[in-house]
């Protein structure tokens, strides 16, 4: 076999492996039970919940990930590299383990002391936020970073130059020169959040039309052997995924500011 | 009147020490040295990007340093220009102005003339990727010149450029520069590039300044071999102090048993006899003699009789390696194009030079 084929042939083989697992699922679209899982009003709160909570989460991941993305990009400092390092902690770890350590935090006089003077967070939908937000912060600070590396720290320096505080020089050109970059940045870690399970369930628990995700009432339906909830809500799944790649695959067509 | 008073930059593997430069008001001072000699970094420096170890800046009788780069008033063009891609040409002229939040009632003439002269009209509402090279460096100079800066800094204006078009842009920045007085600081290490703008130079080679001075100070008096070779000499040659007779005003030098005599007006240093100094030919004054033909008195201090070793059409004007009999010391000599054809020249050939005093410069 040619050189070019195998190669081909590896890329085309991953594609029909995922292909064929999607397909499978509508094996079971329609049967009995099915219309009802799908507008049954938990799996309408799971939708809702999901949604709320991953947009919340990004919401402050970007809020603290796009500063930090821009010293690490633009700013020599001491401990750079520890702190970069990091951020990649939640990748490495399961988020199981980051979720039992939210719990054990909580435990602590400090965590007891938020709790009872501030937010709820253990079993508790903010709980959700904390947990997809801890998953996705140092991502989000990495994809971030990424975008912002591709702009020559040049404009900046013209800018300035040009009257610009450094402050004006960001919104006025950093922000508008890395815009698409940082787009496809926050949807990817909104996509994140939207999927987290193991450090969720493990701070917020699984309460149905209380804390239960999307990806926490897939895990529960196959627990009670509710195969048609299951296939609803991975369906609901895989139609967002796709709707979040192709969005992702616009902000990345090269913008000819024509 | 800009002065930048022993800047000393240590930053990565760059060490730049004590850099002194002064610009008249209204100068065009050319910072002139090699490729990776942290020129950019200078600039960089003097802008407000970079701290550096110690020094300061004066503009005007306003000391800077220790001002964001945003309060300096200096313009900055880098080699890659960095036109701002998301902005229309107009929008990208203007932002100098808005950014300082400056009366655009006040600038609208000005910069009407800056676009006239620079014949960009019809490119106003185009977005960068949609101009020619040419065309971005006069919309980068346009930008950096309309808020008026009291400094405009340069670095390698003319890098990156076809041939055509860069005498184009060469001539555009001297007219802007006769048109508009903006006192300016350009590096580059194209030598040719400061010799047609520059009415200052300073030569800076491995992070230290080699010579300051008025541009023909600069290049018919270098100070040292280091100055001579960056500006492109060739024919650079180990001599020894023979004679200095006061009485002459002349020092007569030796290499290889053969004798220059030299004006000691040309010479910058002391001569002690006995002492070994650079003695630099220049190619382009040296002269054939034609045979038969008298010889003027002026000429007749240093006359040699060589053989022509090569002969190379640089296609100006033609490169004629030349070996003196005597001593065997080689040098070029170009000569232009309707000289050579007269002339008569062959490789092998037995020929005599004359080189006038202007063809000699002596250094330590």
């Amino acid at each position: 076999m040619s050189f070019r084929y195998t190669m081909i042939g590896a890329a085309v083989g991953i594609f029909i492996f995922y292909l064929g697992l999607i397909l499978s699922l509508f094996y079971f679209v329609g049967g009995k039970g099915f219309w009802e899982a799908l507008s049954h009003p938990n799996t309408l709160f799971s939708i809702r919940l999901s949604l709320i909570a991953a947009t919340i989460a990004t919401f402050f991941a970007v809020l603290i990930g796009l500063p930090s993305a821009y010293a690490l990009s633009r700013f020599k400092f001491v401990g750079k590299g520890i702190l970069d390092t990091f951020l990649e902690i939640p990748m490495i770890i399961s988020p199981i383990a980051l979720g039992a350590a939210f719990l054990v935090f909580f435990n602590t006089p400090l965590g007891e002391l938020i709790q009872t003077k501030g937010i709820f967070f253990v079993f508790e939908v903010p709980g959700i936020i904390l947990a997809q937000f801890a998953t996705i912060a140092g991502l989000t600070t990495r994809l971030m970073k990424a975008s912002l590396d591709e702009i020559s720290p040049r404009y900046e320096a013209v800018a300035r130059s040009l009257g610009s505080s450094p402050w004006q020089t960001f919104y006025r050109v950093t922000l508008p020169l890395s815009f698409r970059g940082l787009l496809a940045s926050v949807i990817l870690s909104w996509a994140k959040a939207f999927g987290e399970f193991g450090a969720t369930v493990t701070l917020a628990g699984a309460m149905p039309g209380k804390t239960e995700t999307m990806p926490i009432a897939i895990f529960t339906a196959l627990a009670s052997a509710n195969i048609n909830k299951a296939i609803v809500l991975i369906l609901i799944l895989v139609v967002f995924g796709l709707l979040i790649l192709y969005s992702v695959r616009l902000t990345g067509k090269r913008y000819r500011y024509d | 009147m800009i002065k930048i008073e022993d800047l000393t930059i240590l930053f990565d593997s760059f060490k730049i020490v004590d850099l002194n430069i002064q610009i008249e008001e209204g100068g065009f001072h050319f910072l002139l040295g090699p490729t990776g000699s942290g020129k950019t970094l200078i600039l960089e420096s003097i802008m407000g990007l970079h701290k550096p170890k110690t020094g300061r800046i004066w503009i005007g009788d306003r000391e800077v340093q220790g001002l964001p780069p945003e309060r300096r008033g200096i313009s900055y063009v880098p080699q890659d220009l960095a036109l701002f891609p998301h902005l229309k040409v107009k929008e990208n002229i203007l932002f100098g102005i808005k950014a300082r939040d400056l009366d655009m009632k006040i600038y609208e003439e000005y910069v009407h003339a800056l676009v006239e002269v620079m014949k960009i009209e019809h490119l106003l509402e185009r977005y960068p990727a949609h101009l020619s090279g040419g065309e971005k460096k006069r919309v980068a100079l346009l930008r950096a010149l309309a808020p008026k800066p009291k400094l405009l800094l340069l670095d390698e204006p003319l890098s990156g450029l076809d041939p055509s078009i860069k005498a184009d842009v060469q001539h555009l920045l001297k007219n802007l520069h006769t048109s508009f007085h903006t006192t300016t600081l350009c590096v580059t290490h194209d030598f040719e590039e400061a010799y047609f703008l520059g009415d200052g130079i300073t030569i800076f080679i491995d992070g230290k300044v080699e010579q300051v001075g008025k541009r023909d100070d600069v290049f018919l008096k270098p100070k040292s071999k280091k100055v001579a070779q960056f500006l492109g000499a060739k024919n650079l040659y180990r001599a020894k102090v023979l004679r200095n007779e006061e009485s002459y005003q002349r020092l007569t030098l030796g290499i290889n048993g053969l004798q220059f005599s030299i004006p000691t007006s040309l010479v910058r240093d002391k001569m002690e006899v006995g002492k070994e100094v650079e003695l630099f030919i220049r190619p382009e004054e040296v002269m054939i003699i034609r045979e038969g033909k008298p010889v003027k008195d002026s000429l007749k201090q240093n006359i040699f009789e060589g053989k022509i070793l090569d002969i190379t059409d640089k296609r100006r004007y033609h490169l004629v390696t030349f070996q003196t009999l005597e001593g065997k010391i080689p040098f070029e000599i170009s000569i232009p194009n309707y000289t050579f054809r007269n002339l008569n020249l062959s490789i092998g050939k037995i020929a005599k030079v004359a080189l006038r005093d202007e063809s000699l410069w002596v250094m330590i």
